[in-house]
């Protein structure tokens, strides 16, 4: 199975450990991700807060690069202003001219984009998924934290259910662990905030992180490039700000795949994460 | 603002005028909003902000232009789309706050305390620049402008020992290279007209 790959700024920077541990999961699955050429920055919030014509051509001078091929993503906030330029532009002709203008070139909003978890759970499929397991990572309770951009708004990322989406969930079970109900799934972790306000991140992703204390978890698994920094990064300063101890490893969904697909830790850039993993993989007797 | 309440509107207009012209640059329907403050008890930030979301609402409704367009709020939503998401009347509140922010920058009303603004230009120059964020450069550009240069200090080393922060620049990025990308951002600023 083939798809473009349009890994996104971060997936090059902050998030090369999810870009890496992407390529191993992949490459276990036999799932090919060429790179698209010539991508651009999706824009953005900035984009978005900024200008609504730039935040619709931003995305669709890369897509129309795609030659209508379908586009995988990784990081959320890609995967939003992708498929919302799309959403735009494919429901307003009017809006499609300006567009087209702006690029240089017609573009009619239709290339299909899908999430990776999209694409393992429906594409591949949990039964691929789970053949490709070899060392299950039992035991391990794991909160599935999936953020704002991927369920939000349903209209337009049409990805699961919006309130209690389940494809990480599904993709967790495949791989041995027990993923855990726990109601803060998709609240949001102050996303840019942790440059321009980073109180707000340490207030939100307070809440998140104890509420999956609350729900037992071991770690959390995440799909999205700033709800991992800031939950992982920053967590020692909301411990401290807080008067708490979580010590909670913060995971791309892709690293545990990994793992239980048998990578190395060093093809999942386990190395990458700041709330060390070690010890907790040690005793549930995963990545040995 | 001092306290923790905000202090009485004055009543500019009534008539939708603020309504309709956020309608018009982002589709949102204010006008829909009967106040049950939904968005308000689902939004993340609603707790410390000047306005809540469904009180901002109805300062749109009731055209308090001035109010909305300086209020501190605008600019606290982290666009996370849980209002809009859980709304019983479809009104797209992040949409409509998005086309706020918009119009603020516009009248020079932006809220002194935000340093969103300047975050947003600096991610779009470096776009416009090289196609794609460096987001090192990016960092320290930020801080620079807003002279917060020990804020977070002790990031970056951790950082670049995780090898989250690269230390070289993506080459320039984009079919047309720079100048095909200044030409793009020129014609969205001229809204795209033919």
């Amino acid at each position: 199975m083939t798809y473009t790959f349009f890994p996104g700024c971060s997936l090059d920077g902050a998030a090369k450990d999810y870009h890496r541990s992407t390529l191993a999961v992949a490459a276990k699955l036999g799932l090919e991700l060429p790179e698209l050429k010539d991508w651009i920055c999706c824009g953005s919030t900035a984009a978005h807060s900024s200008d609504p014509l730039l935040a619709d051509a931003l995305p669709a001078q890369s897509l129309s690069a795609a030659g209508g091929s379908t586009v995988a993503v990784a990081c959320a906030a890609c995967y939003s202003r992708l498929k919302t330029a799309n959403h735009h532009i494919a429901g307003d002709a009017a809006l499609r001219a300006r567009v087209a203008h702006v690029v240089g070139r017609d573009y009619d909003g239709r290339t299909p984009v899908l999430h990776l978890l999209e694409i393992l759970c429906r594409d591949i499929g949990l039964a691929r998924v789970a053949a490709a397991i070899r060392r299950p990572l039992t035991g391990l309770k794991v909160a599935c934290y999936y953020g704002c951009l991927l369920v939000r708004p349903p209209e337009i990322t049409g990805f699961d259910d919006p309130e209690n989406p389940t494809l990480m969930d599904q993709l967790m079970q495949a791989a041995g662990a027990t993923p855990l109900e726990w109601p803060h799934k998709t609240e949001c972790c102050g996303a840019s905030f942790s440059i321009t306000d980073a109180s707000v991140v340490l207030e939100l992703g307070n809440r998140i992180l104890a509420m999956a204390q609350a729900a037992g978890a071991d770690c959390i698994a995440t799909a999205c490039p700033l709800c991992q920094l800031n939950l992982d990064m920053r967590q020692t300063d909301m411990e401290r700000k807080f008067g708490r101890r979580y010590n909670l490893p913060v995971f791309y969904f892709t690293q545990l795949l990994g793992l239980a697909m048998g990578c190395r830790p060093d093809e999942l850039s386990l190395n990458s994460l700041v709330v060390a993993p070690k010890a907790l993989l040690e005793a549930r007797g995963i990545g040995r | 603002m001092t306290g923790g309440m905000a202090p009485p509107i004055e009543i500019e207009s009534i008539g939708g005028g603020l309504a309709g012209e956020v309608n018009e640059v982002s589709g949102a329907s204010p006008m829909r909003c009967y106040q049950c403050a939904k968005c308000s008890s689902g939004c993340p930030v609603a707790a410390g902000g000047d306005f809540k979301p469904h009180e901002l609402v109805r300062m749109v409704q009731t055209d308090q232009r001035q109010a909305v367009l300086s209020s501190r709020f605008i600019w606290e939503c982290t666009s996370c789309h849980t209002c809009a998401t859980r709304c019983p009347q479809q009104v797209d509140v992040a949409g409509m706050i998005d086309a706020l922010r918009e119009m603020s920058r516009r009248a020079g009303s932006v809220a002194p305390s935000t340093a969103v603004p300047v975050f947003n230009e600096l991610f779009l120059d470096a776009v416009r620049e090289r196609g794609r964020i460096f987001e090192l450069g990016l960092m320290v550009g930020f801080k620079l402008r807003t002279g917060r240069l020990f804020e977070d200090v002790g990031k970056a080393p951790m950082m670049l020992a995780k090898g989250k922060l690269p230390l070289s620049a993506p080459r320039v990025a984009g079919k047309g290279g720079k100048a095909g990308r200044e030409a793009l951002f020129g014609r969205a600023a001229e809204g795209g007209a033919q």
